[in-house]
């Protein structure tokens, strides 16, 4: 199990996956807005998509849980 | 230092002994020394110290520089396509290659002759570190490996690769050394998961705590790691020759550039958009490089490979990670690339596209000042050509830190759409005519940012204010920016500084 969090930040803009996707290294799972950037988050792993903690629209902090691959 | 302080305990794993072929099951004695097990997987060698050596060099060419012996170290010369190269081998099947006194002598031969024959050493690690028989005579001995490999720092390349556990005093050696290769099976940490369950509680096996994933994504001890030992060899010799021979055909390969392209075309079309910079890096090379600490910061690339033939060192922010902003950690890894490339006379591409300084609590208090001060120190110092493209954007103290004109770049280009600043001139504005802005309706607000913004662009910002101030030399054109680059690299005089490479 893979927990991806937030390395900044930013707000949520678009969420791309979705619960249940498959999803492989390297794929965009949400991207965050923050500095005047699109700013993707990308899976480091393969696997399923289990568990997605944002809304387009929300606020992460730094270390909040985005996604959790299993 | 308490590295040597958990010797006994360390030494009494078994798994230090390490079998190539064993995977997870690191808490089973290993066998008995045996040579060649039959199950090896395509790809690992045997552990025996010469044929490792041998699997390095050119075929033929290992030849020993002291007579083997059973101190578990083993040294020779050799070639690498040609080039003569220094490297030593831990021998696991001696007391699982721990260094003593005789095995650190072998090293420190090995050291003196590669500084005296300016040629590059590599190191084939494979030791659960101080040999605890030998007790204080063994430290003693350990640090006289460091103290070469630190008197060689800078002077020669070193490389090391892991292929079995590195533990103690055999972890610090390749920390120590320029570049790190850790194999499939190679293991790196101060002290193993016994010692680390008895004080810590913790519960974690050999490879979690020092395999591949910590030392690839986390720790930053390790460069490149790999999928099998023959894998690692050829990536040490590829580096050997990057590092050894960098003038343009001296390895015989053709200067047969590929066909300029326009490399702008790799970029998005919104520049709000984040995009992966290797392809461009690659675009921008002969053919693809090398690039080390893939994973470990990689909001910033750094990168070996040719450009025109001469081997370079490519700097890159990489936008499709944390928007490529630089950080405490992509500076740290940024500052030692920059240093090892300018000791050993490597010519620097820097590639920007940069929003400037990541903000936060964590950023802060993680030491970026510090930290980020390591990048400027590096840029300021370096005697090597360096040459840098703002392709995109370059904002803020990320600016100046980006190899600038400030900091002694030999020359600085930009693509004809880059915008430079303190910041954006939205974001500038709303700080500089606060007021102003203020004191109008809420509804007329935009209009007036929009043309504030306008105006301040004219008059503090953007590409034609810095190349009046001489601060970008020239605007180029995306499709003959390579050449841009390798014939500034080439009108610079071939200089290299003169400083070790402290493991920043």
């Amino acid at each position: 199990m893979t927990q991806v969090r937030a390395e900044m930040v930013a707000n949520v803009w678009k969420v791309v996956a979705a619960e249940g996707d498959t999803v492989a290294d390297g794929d965009t799972l949400v991207i965050l807005e923050s500095m005047k950037m699109e700013i993707p988050v990308i899976a480091e792993e393969s696997g399923t998509l289990t568990q997605l903690a944002v809304a387009e629209g929300d606020v992460v902090q730094e270390g909040d849980l985005i996604a959790v691959i299993e | 230092m308490t590295i040597l302080d958990n010797r006994p305990a360390v030494l009494t794993e078994p798994a230090h002994a390490g079998v190539p072929a064993a995977t997870g099951s690191q808490e089973r004695p290993a066998p008995a020394p045996a040579p060649a097990p039959a199950p090896a997987q395509p790809g690992t060698l045997t552990r025996d110290p010469h044929e490792r050596l041998s699997a390095l060099f050119d075929a033929g060419s290992l030849r020993l520089l002291l007579p083997a012996d059973d101190s578990g170290t083993m040294a020779g010369t050799g070639l690498v396509d040609g080039l003569p190269v220094v490297a030593f081998a831990s021998d696991p099947r001696v007391q699982g290659g721990a260094m003593g006194s005789a095995g650190c002598q072998h090293i420190v031969a090995a050291y003196d002759h590669a500084v005296a024959s300016s040629a590059p050493i590599i190191g084939l690690w494979h030791s659960g570190g101080a040999r605890l028989a030998e007790g204080v005579e063994s430290l003693h001995a350990v640090g006289t490996v460091f103290a070469a490999m630190t008197r060689a720092s800078g002077k020669v390349p070193q490389i090391s690769v892991v292929l079995g556990a590195a533990a103690g005093g055999a972890a610090y050696g390749p920390a120590l050394t320029d570049l790190v290769i850790l194999s499939e099976q190679g293991r790196i940490f101060v002290t193993g998961p016994d010692v680390v369950r008895s004080v810590t509680g913790e519960d974690v096996d050999m490879e979690s705590l020092g395999g591949p994933e910590p030392h690839s994504r986390r720790s930053g001890v390790v460069h490149i790691v790999t999928a099998s030992d023959a894998e690692a060899l050829g990536k040490a010799r590829e580096l050997v020759s990057l590092l050894g021979r960098q003038a343009p055909g001296a390895d015989g390969q053709a200067a047969a550039a590929p066909a300029e392209t326009d490399l702008s075309a790799l970029l998005p079309e919104s520049p709000r958009r984040a995009y992966d910079v290797r392809p461009l890096i690659t675009g921008l090379l002969d053919e693809p490089g090398l690039e080390l600490h893939p994973r470990w910061a990689p909001n910033i690339v750094t990168t070996l490979g040719r450009l025109r033939g001469q081997t370079v060192g490519v700097i890159a922010n990489n936008p499709l990670r944390l928007g490529g902003c630089l950080d405490s950690t992509s500076a740290e890894k940024a500052a030692r690339f920059v240093r090892m490339c300018d000791a050993f006379g490597v010519p620097l591409v820097v590639i920007v596209d940069v929003p400037g300084y990541l903000p936060g609590v964590g950023q802060e208090w993680d030491g970026v000042v510090r930290r980020g001060a390591k990048l400027l120190h590096a840029f300021a110092e370096a005697s090597v050509p360096r040459v840098t493209l703002i392709t995109r954007k370059s904002y803020g103290g990320a600016f100046i830190a980006m190899n600038s004109r400030a900091l002694g770049a030999t020359k600085v280009f930009a693509w004809p759409d880059a915008v430079l600043g303190v910041m954006g001139a939205v974001a500038a504005v709303r700080i500089l005519k606060r007021r102003q802005l203020a004191a109008v309706p809420a509804e007329e607000r935009h209009q007036l940012e929009t043309e504030l913004a306008a105006e301040h662009e004219k008059i503090a910002g953007g590409l034609p204010r810095a190349v009046d101030l001489g601060v970008i030399d020239e605007v180029v054109d995306p499709a003959t920016t390579r050449q841009a680059i390798a014939d500034a690299i080439a009108a610079a005089p071939g200089r290299r500084g003169q400083h070790g490479n402290i493991p920043l």
